[in-house]
């Protein structure tokens, strides 16, 4: 009764088929069934099942397992023996054992099997270990490159676009320009940084411009027209040629009491821009301060006759109309 | 059980074969009725009509270089044309044939043409006479040994051998696989081992993890065109050169017999280098002097040097097969625990250093090179036929020793089943017609190394005819190609939708085909009877001379002393030493007639004798 309930639970109430159990072979019983079994099972099992291992047995058990294994199944451990329709079946179990010995003890074909029938614990756990080699490897392969030279240039180059770009679009042209400088002059053959390096500059020259006159606008505010100055000439090392800069630093002169400065600068302004009515009315402040109320004036007017409704420029004129009058 | 049935291993060599057994288990090799381990692999037509084999046969040579075939086992499984047979054809002083469909080779043997494997086979059924002769009872169960290299044609041509020499073939084995079993049985070893085995024609190397009794090869390799008989090549033509250079021109391989001489003095002088630095070679009237000049002698001093300078290259190729069947194996020279040397050719010094070199450790001198193989193949025949008892089991799990595949557009080949795979095996390749209404396709089987088809072996071609009429790529056929324990291929094929199953032969390269087998071995069944009849005949007889010839000399001492009282018959012992030798000699051969002649004298010899150890002392 005992060995019975035993032999249920080894083959999980496998149905055997009588006629293959009662075939006229030098098999008993036990022996049958243990390759019935097998046969049955030869689709359904994994390597390690068809083994009898755990999974991720080592290669060591693999080797073992299979010894074990070859010698149940193996046709010639049953020399001299009627074997009848058993012998294909042992042929059959023979290669399957054959078949996952084969693929669990190889290198390339292993580690994929391994993965692919593990338990999700386990997968999710391999894969994480994955990622985590995989970043190191990158890693890895980041040191090397930074100390092989030629590598570690290439990667540099790479970088600094990189960053260059980066900071462009940060609006921090300045570093952005440095950046795209220094790759020109790594890799002067490049065609890419050249044009970046200039644009950079330019919009570095801009924002700086800009930066300049906003401060300088805030010591306006403030009535400090020196502060207000020393910001405009800032602006203007940034761009000589800027006419916004230039016409706001003559204002500045004028008002800080160096009509000469102011004139100078006013001129150079409408040089810049002829038709810019500020310059022009700027140019009249600086000579109206001057003294030179005369050609003030025809300054004055050419402002109004640009932009009539330029309404500081009207009263200025208005102004020095009247003192001319009284 | 196994002294009633007894089943026993063959080792067909190229140069030699060794027959062996297990009794009460142990291994032990069956010594020919001359007496002798070695049976010479030679097969000769005698002057007389006679088929010689063995000694008989290898002695013979000179006078009977035509019709006589040594190193059969070069030719067998063979294709007529293929570059081996070309060679072969160059230096063997024998004529060889295209078989009846152009494909085989046939050796013409006194004046008939006569396929390799049937004389493979007569080779073959002596052994098996001798071991009859040795067991007393009829042998009909072998396994039969084959170089690891051998492809499929070879292996089916090798085991019709043994079914025309009325042999039942447990198993084909391989060589090395065979000699790991007789190193390691009755041991319990946990070893990763390597065979490395230089024989007379064959170079075989295998990889094998030995373990719980089980033989595990993991990767064979070799070169079945590499042996003893290329090295005495090399020292032939060496020979030949400066013989000619020596006598004005005159060449050695224009006469057959002087050819023979100069073959024996090669392999002779091969063999004794390896024990002493310098040989002799004196081959006296060689060569007729022409003009009605007198004979020309050969005589030189071979050196060891001399013999290693021109085989060097032969060493190496052993060198790089083994590091390639290395690499396979997935094993590092120093991993490996045993090298055990097998084949006559591992005696040379030059060979043992080369092999101590690369593995970096001393060669196992346990085995007996020449002897190993056939103990294996005992060992195994003992398994395969009958439960062993405990303690003596073995498993041979074996591989396939080269690529099989099927040739595919392009000329290419296509793998299927790799080489080192342990068989038995089998693996299915699914096919799709290419053309609508595709009713057969023609199926190429290959065995080989190469990427190349054409440079591959063709094991045969099969036609799949009777496929239904579809359009193309809707027809799926689904072909298995099989391995068995043999290494011998197997194909068979079903439609995939229908079932339909197809079984298809590989047409055999062993030169014949199934019904010719058939017609042979009916032949040889007769012949069998008679010789099986005569040679039970035979024993008999020469029980009877040896019993006569004991009986005899025992009364030689009475006779003498009888006749020294005697006015007459002094002469009778001298006479009756001639029949004596006579007799001896007698029971060396196998002519039966001869030995009834020879009892029939003895008999009154006897007689005589009796009758003089009787008569009373005459007066003094």
């Amino acid at each position: 009764m005992g060995a019975r309930r035993v032999s249920v639970d080894r083959y999980q109430d496998h149905l055997f088929n009588p006629a293959d159990l009662s075939e006229a072979v030098d098999l008993d019983v036990e022996r049958r069934k243990l390759i019935l079994f097998a046969e049955a099972k030869l689709a359904e099992w994994t390597h390690w099942q068809v083994l009898g291992l755990p999974w991720n047995s080592s290669v060591e058990a693999v080797r073992a397992a299979y010894i074990d294994q070859v010698k149940l199944f193996h046709p010639d451990q049953y020399p001299g023996k009627r074997l009848g329709s058993y012998r294909t079946r042992l042929e059959r179990v023979f290669r399957r054992v054959t078949e996952a010995r084969d693929v669990l003890v190889s290198e390339e074909k292993r580690a994929a099997y391994v993965l692919a029938t593990a338990p999700a614990l386990e997968r999710t756990r391999i894969e994480a270990r994955r990622l985590e080699d995989e970043r190191r490897s990158t890693e890895r392969r980041g040191r090397l490159a930074r100390h092989n030279p030629l590598l570690a240039r290439a990667e540099r180059i790479s970088e600094l676009l990189k960053r260059g770009r980066e900071l462009m679009a940060a609006g921090r042209f300045a570093q952005a320009a440095n950046d795209f400088q220094l790759v020109a002059s790594l890799d002067p053959g490049g065609t890419e940084a050249g044009p970046l390096a200039a644009e950079a500059r330019k919009k570095a020259g801009a924002a700086r411009v800009a930066e300049c006159i906003d401060r300088g606008l805030a010591a306006e505010t403030m009535g400090s027209w020196p502060g207000a100055l020393a910001a405009y000439r800032a602006a203007l090392e940034a761009e000589p040629a800027n006419a916004r800069a230039l016409i706001l630093a003559s204002r500045a002169s004028t008002e800080a009491g160096d009509p000469g400065a102011a004139r100078d600068l006013a001129e150079q302004a409408i040089r810049v821009q002829p038709r810019s009515a500020a310059a022009h009315e700027a140019l009249g402040a600086a000579l109206e301060a001057a003294g030179k109320r005369g050609d003030a004036r025809k300054a004055l007017e050419r402002a109004v006759e640009i932009d009539p409704r330029l309404d500081s420029a009207k009263e200025r004129l208005k102004k020095l109309r009247w003192s001319f009058l009284g | 059980m196994s002294e009633m049935d007894p089943v026993v291993g063959i080792d067909l060599g190229t140069t030699n074969s060794v027959v062996a057994t297990v009794r009460d288990g142990v291994p032990l090799v069956i010594p020919n009725r001359s007496g002798q381990q070695l049976t010479p692999s030679v097969v000769a037509v005698a002057r007389n009509g006679k088929a010689l084999v063995g000694a008989l046969a290898k002695r013979q040579a000179i006078t009977n270089a035509e019709n006589t075939v040594y190193a059969a086992k070069r030719l067998i499984g063979r294709r007529w044309g293929s570059k081996e047979v070309e060679d072969a054809r160059r230096v063997l002083p024998y004529t060889l044939v295209a078989g009846p469909d152009g494909n085989d080779v046939r050796i013409t043997l006194g004046g008939k043409p006569v396929s390799v494997a049937e004389i493979s086979a007569q080779v073959l059924g002596e052994l098996r006479a001798d071991a009859e002769a040795w067991f007393g009872v009829p042998v009909s169960r072998a396994v039969i040994t084959v170089p690891a290299y051998f492809n499929d044609g070879q292996r089916q041509a090798t085991k019709a051998a043994g079914r025309i020499a009325g042999l039942e073939v447990l198993r084909i084995i391989n060589e090395p696989t065979s000699a790991a079993l007789a190193y390691g049985f009755g041991k319990k070893l946990e070893k990763k081992v390597v065979v490395f085995d230089l024989g007379g024609g064959t170079f075989d190397i295998s990889v094998l993890d030995i373990g719980q009794s089980v033989y595990d090869v993991v990767a064979v390799g070799g070169d079945t065109y590499l042996g003893g008989e290329d090295f005495d090549r090399r020292v032939m033509d060496w020979l030949t050169f400066n013989f000619a250079r020596e006598n004005g021109g005159v060449d050695l391989r224009q006469d057959k017999m002087a050819l023979q001489r100069l073959r024996d003095a090669a392999e002779r002088a091969r063999c004794q280098l390896s024990s002493t630095p310098t040989a002799d070679i004196h081959l006296p009237f060689l060569v007729a002097g022409g003009d009605g000049k007198a004979a020309l002698h050969l005589t030189k001093q071979f050196t060891r040097d001399k013999l290693e300078e021109l085989t060097k290259d032969l060493v190496e190729r052993c060198v790089a097969v083994t590091e390639k069947t290395l690499k396979d194996a997935g094993v590092r020279p120093a991993q490996v625990d045993e090298v055990i040397l097998v084949g006559g050719m591992t005696r040379m010094p030059r060979v043992q250093k080369a092999v101590r070199d690369f593995f970096g450790r001393e060669p196992c001198k346990g085995v007996h090179p020449d002897e190993v193989v056939a103990l294996g193949a005992a060992i195994q025949a003992h398994a395969l036929a009958a439960p062993p008892k405990p303690g003596s089991e073995v498993l041979l799990l074996d591989v396939t020793p080269q690529n099989l595949g099927i040739l595919v557009v392009g000329g290419y080949f296509q793998t299927i089943i790799p080489r080192n795979t342990t068989v038995p095996t089998n693996q299915t390749h699914l096919f799709t017609t290419v053309q609508d209404n595709q009713t057969s396709v023609r199926i190429a089987v290959l065995q080989g190394e190469s990427d190349k088809a054409t440079d591959n072996e063709l094991l045969g071609e099969f036609v799949l005819a009777g496929i239904r009429p579809a359009r193309r790529g809707e027809v799926s056929i689904e072909i298995t190609f099989d391995i068995s324990a043999d290494g011998i291929v197997g194909v068979s094929a079903r439609d995939v939708a229908t079932g339909q199953e197809q079984s298809i032969n590989v047409t055999a390269t062993s030169g014949l085909t199934e019904d010719e087998l058939k017609r042979i071995i009916d032949e040889n069944l007769d012949d069998l009877l008679e010789k099986k009849q005569s040679t039970v005949d035979l024993e008999r007889s020469r029980a009877r001379v040896t019993t006569a010839i004991a009986e005899i000399e025992a009364l030689v001492p009475a006779v003498q002393a009888a006749l020294e009282r005697s006015r007459f018959g002094r002469d009778a012992v001298q006479k009756a030493e001639g029949v004596l030798a006579r007799a001896r000699l007698a029971l060396d051969g196998k002519d039966t007639a001869e030995l009834a002649r020879v009892e029939e004298a003895l008999e009154r010899t006897l007689q005589l004798f009796k009758g003089l150890a009787a008569s009373p002392p005459q007066g003094a």
